[in-house]
């Protein structure tokens, strides 16, 4: 009658799909982690509520885009969910274990999505387990039972308050109100919560609308769909005619997805002008109650409270209408996502300024040598000094662009250690702290694995059993903490555990036992700590599938290292072990000192610069055609950077040279270079493809005088040696 | 009737041409940083505006003698599929159309350089161009 032009809205999904496989993935990770929380504290109501709604709401999405195994399982995982909150089954481990094998499933199955493939995977026999547990359930206690006593105050905040709106009728639509009112028909209001966060609220609104339409007419929408989709409200009310019971227009309703709150007023031709008067003022809302002349079922289904009640009872409050529906979920948007891809452009960009800016001053300081009296000159190196400091906080700001929280890396791992208990049969928590901390977005991309092999070596080798542990005198539930906080330049990431701790002696034999170490090295106890680090090194006696055949530890050590971290280790017998990594806050921006060879400069990371010496062409000795010298008794081998690249020789010749010592794990390299030229912060850039795999080579930088330098590839140029030492 | 837009340029004597649609811009020689361990026709990469791209010497691809750079020296950047490179010419000379019909493969014996590097040559007049294979420039298969 009055929105055929809604109606017929047409809607491409394709165009969804992106927020779709976003939205539905955090929905996943909000129940993974929600589903861990329950399994500690079963009876959590809240907590209940918020996994309900997170599954309700990947159902309604996942219903929209015509996913019907997602939507199969979660409508099952829901059915679970809601007895769980009604009190009629209790949450016990069989539960835990399907739910979260469901978000495994659905993860699989939105993987396949967005890879634009049919859904293959089959859900049936989660949604027959699920089946079962639901059969299993208690006696039921009924709907009106003190459970809803229980909660006597969430009920109440839940509950809203019935205030007829103003819809400003047309007179043409008012007078086929009250026709239809006179006629004996019903005319409602419906207020319509949608779920926090609803994407395409518009979309909600007119499946709301043809629902109606196929029981009634719907008169008119408040919002329209067109601000509905523009506004921040996650309500919106509709004045429909129609002659179903107010059950079923609620039923209805709530079938379209996302809406979780449905209220359905009788609402009578008076209120029109009644409500003009109520939205003027604040005035209490029981004058204005519903008709009597339907048995008036004012019931509202919001997932946060327990079964309401039938009757409602009016609470002489008068609620704002939008905090009444919305709730906290009116909270403003605070973040936006952005595609990296900009976000990178931007950094370039910036980085690009700053050049330019380093230009504008050197301009400025030879306009300053030429006319050292003129006062344009003196301005022009004031606004330089400005612009200068204005670049700096930019480029500060862009770069906190890409700062993420570790949290997004951490949070996988209380499921990892949930499975990993179950399988070892011990008895352990993961305490997660620090998760604020952040970090660039290059490192957190990369830092998830390494992180993983020390948590499972942890689990695996730190914590024992709970019989050994009651043994030692120790609770049996074992606990890992896992830390992050910044530490000047670097963030640190503590994995620690109360368990067994390291055994030192039996590391020393087993390295002894290899031929690693010699039989009377002397080593500290740091030292020994460290050989687990070294290729194929296990001292488990059984290889477990949990931390593998000794693979894991050497590999832990070699991404940290390439991503210039370093890890410690201190471990106490009996009390546990710390791992401790340090890692710089980001890989896009790296220290790095410059050196200059022949008339090329070149530069060097510092994360892999032991130290600078000066050395005496007399002091270098010819060891099997390789340069060497003597430092602190041992041997340093060294290299000719400019024969190495290929440089013409220099003419003149020095008595000394500069060496940098350069270290890559275990070993240490000294690079021959003619001059130091001090250490800078540099922008790391990739040289493409084509250049990508340069012997030396691991990237490119551009200096301040807009000049393009090669960083060195240390751990390529020091492997080099080695194999050549060996040939 | 079809026809081509080219950008052309020298090379001492000769002339060639590549295809508009490729050419991203023209740039005087900035300073190029010499890549050590790089095939020998890479001159080294330059800085354009933030990123780092490879420039190759067309005169080092063909085989010709080196030449001191001039005021009319220019590097070419040139977007072939998703690689960005520049290379380096003598001297950019013209933007000109030229019909289909005018473009004949590459002779059998291609003026003492690489076959794999000549896509055709395009004739105007007494005027030859050479017509670049660009996906080959730039490494190749």
């Amino acid at each position: 009658m009055s929105d055929d032009g809604d109606k017929t809205m047409d809607i491409d999904l394709g165009e969804f799909l992106g927020f779709y496989l976003l939205d539905s993935s955090e929905q996943i990770e909000r129940l993974g982690a929600g589903l861990l929380q329950l399994e500690k504290e079963g009876g959590n109501i809240g907590l209940i509520n918020d996994l309900f709604r997170s599954a309700h709401s990947l159902k309604g999405a996942s219903g929209t885009m015509g996913f019907t195994p997602i939507v199969a399982m979660t409508h099952a995982a829901e059915d679970l969910l809601d007895r769980l909150r009604q009190g009629k089954i209790e949450v016990s481990p069989e539960l835990i274990d399907v739910l979260l094998a469901v978000t495994d499933r659905v993860k699989e199955m939105l993987s396949q999505v967005e890879q634009h493939q049919e859904i293959s995977i089959g859900f049936e026999d989660l949604v027959s387990s699920m089946r079962a547990l639901l059969t299993g359930e208690k006696p039921l206690v009924s709907k009106n039972t003190p459970l809803a006593q229980a909660e006597p105050q969430q009920e109440e905040a839940a509950r809203v308050i019935f205030v007829p709106l103003d819809f400003s009728l047309s007179e043409a639509e008012a007078e086929n109100m009250s026709d239809a009112h006179m006629m004996g028909h019903g005319v409602y209001q419906i207020d319509v919560t949608l779920a926090p966060e609803t994407l395409m609220k518009a979309v909600r609104a007119v499946m709301a609308t043809q629902r109606l339409e196929g029981m009634g007419t719907v008169i008119k929408i408040l919002p329209s769909v067109e601000d509905l989709e523009a506004s921040n409200s996650e309500t919106f009310s509709l004045l429909v005619l129609c002659d179903e019971p107010v059950e079923e227009i609620r039923k209805e309703l709530l079938e379209v997805s996302e809406l979780v709150a449905v209220q359905v007023n009788d609402y009578r031709v008076s209120d029109e002008r009644v409500a003009e008067a109520g939205a003027e003022a604040t005035r209490p809302v029981e004058t204005v109650r519903p008709s009597q002349e339907i048995p008036v079922e004012s019931e509202t289904i919001v997932p946060v409270s327990v079964v309401p009640v039938a009757v409602a009872v009016p609470v002489p409050v008068p609620v704002p209408i939008n905090q009444a529906v919305g709730g906290e979920s009116n909270a403003p948007v605070h973040t936006i996502r952005v595609d990296t891809v900009r976000m990178d452009n931007l950094i370039n960009l910036v980085g690009e300024m700053v050049i330019t800016r380093t230009r504008l001053v050197q301009i400025g300081s030879d306009l300053k040598a030429q006319y050292s009296t003129d006062g344009m000159v003196n301005n022009l190196n004031e606004a330089n000094v400005y612009l200068g400091r204005l670049m700096n906080d930019l480029q500060e700001s862009v770069m906190r662009l890409r700062m993420v929280a570790i949290g997004t890396v951490f949070s996988r791992f209380p499921r990892l250690v949930r499975d990993l208990a179950k399988k070892t049969g011990k008895e352990m928590e993961l305490i997660l702290k620090g998760e604020d901390t952040e970090l660039d977005k290059t490192v957190v991309e990369v830092i998830g694995d390494p992180l993983m092999h020390l948590i499972r070596n942890s689990v695996d080798h730190g914590i024992e059993s709970p019989e050994e542990r009651r043994a030692a005198g120790k609770p049996e539930l074992g606990t890992i903490t896992l830390d992050a906080y910044h530490e000047g330049n670097h963030i640190a990431i503590i994995i620690s555990d109360d368990g067994a701790g390291l055994d030192l002696v039996k590391i020393r034999g087993l390295a002894v036992e290899r031929g690693l170490i010699g039989e009377k090295e002397e080593l500290s106890d740091s030292d020994i700590s460290q050989l687990i680090f070294l290729p194929g090194f296990s001292t488990a006696e059984t290889v477990t599938d949990i931390s593998g055949r000794g693979v894991g530890m050497d590999v832990v050590k070699k991404a940290l290292t390439n991503l210039g971290g370093l890890v410690d280790i201190t471990t106490r017998k009996g009390k546990g072990t710390t791992f401790t990594i340090r890692l710089p806050l980001t890989l896009a921006i790296i220290q790095a000192l410059l050196v200059e060879v022949g008339e090329e400069i070149y530069a060097v990371p510092l994360s892999s610069v032991l130290e600078t010496l000066l050395v005496k062409l007399d002091d270098i000795k010819t060891v099997g055609g390789l340069p060497m010298v003597q430092l602190r008794g041992n041997t340093l081998p060294l290299i000719s950077l400019q024969e190495k690249f290929d440089l013409p020789t220099p003419e003149s010749t020095s008595s000394e040279v500069y060496v940098v010592v350069v270290g890559f794990g275990e070993k240490a390299l000294g690079l021959i270079v003619d001059e130091l030229r001090g250490q800078q912060e540099v922008v790391i850039k990739s040289l493409g493809d084509f250049l990508n795999n340069l012997p030396g080579i691991a990237g490119a930088t551009i200096l301040g005088d807009g000049k393009v330098t090669l960083i060195l590839d240390v751990g390529s140029l020091i492997q080099d040696v080695l194999v050549k030492k060996i040939s | 009737m079809a026809e081509e837009q080219l950008v052309t340029f020298s090379l001492g004597s000769e002339e060639f041409g590549v295809d508009i649609m490729c050419v991203q811009e023209i740039i005087r020689i900035p300073p190029i940083t010499r890549v050590p361990k790089a095939p020998t026709y890479v001159e080294g990469v330059i800085n354009l505006r933030g990123n780092v791209i490879p420039v190759i010497s067309l005169r080092s691809r063909f085989s010709m003698a080196r030449v001191e750079e001039t005021d009319l020296s220019r590097i070419i950047v040139l977007q072939v599929k998703t690689k960005v490179f520049g290379i380096r010419v003598d001297a950019v000379t013209e933007v000109l159309r030229l019909a289909s019909e005018a473009i004949e493969p590459p002779p059998p014996i291609a003026l003492g350089m690489d076959a794999q590097f000549i896509r055709g040559v395009g004739k105007i007049g007494e005027r030859l161009l050479i017509l670049l294979e660009l996906d080959q420039i730039m490494g190749g298969e």
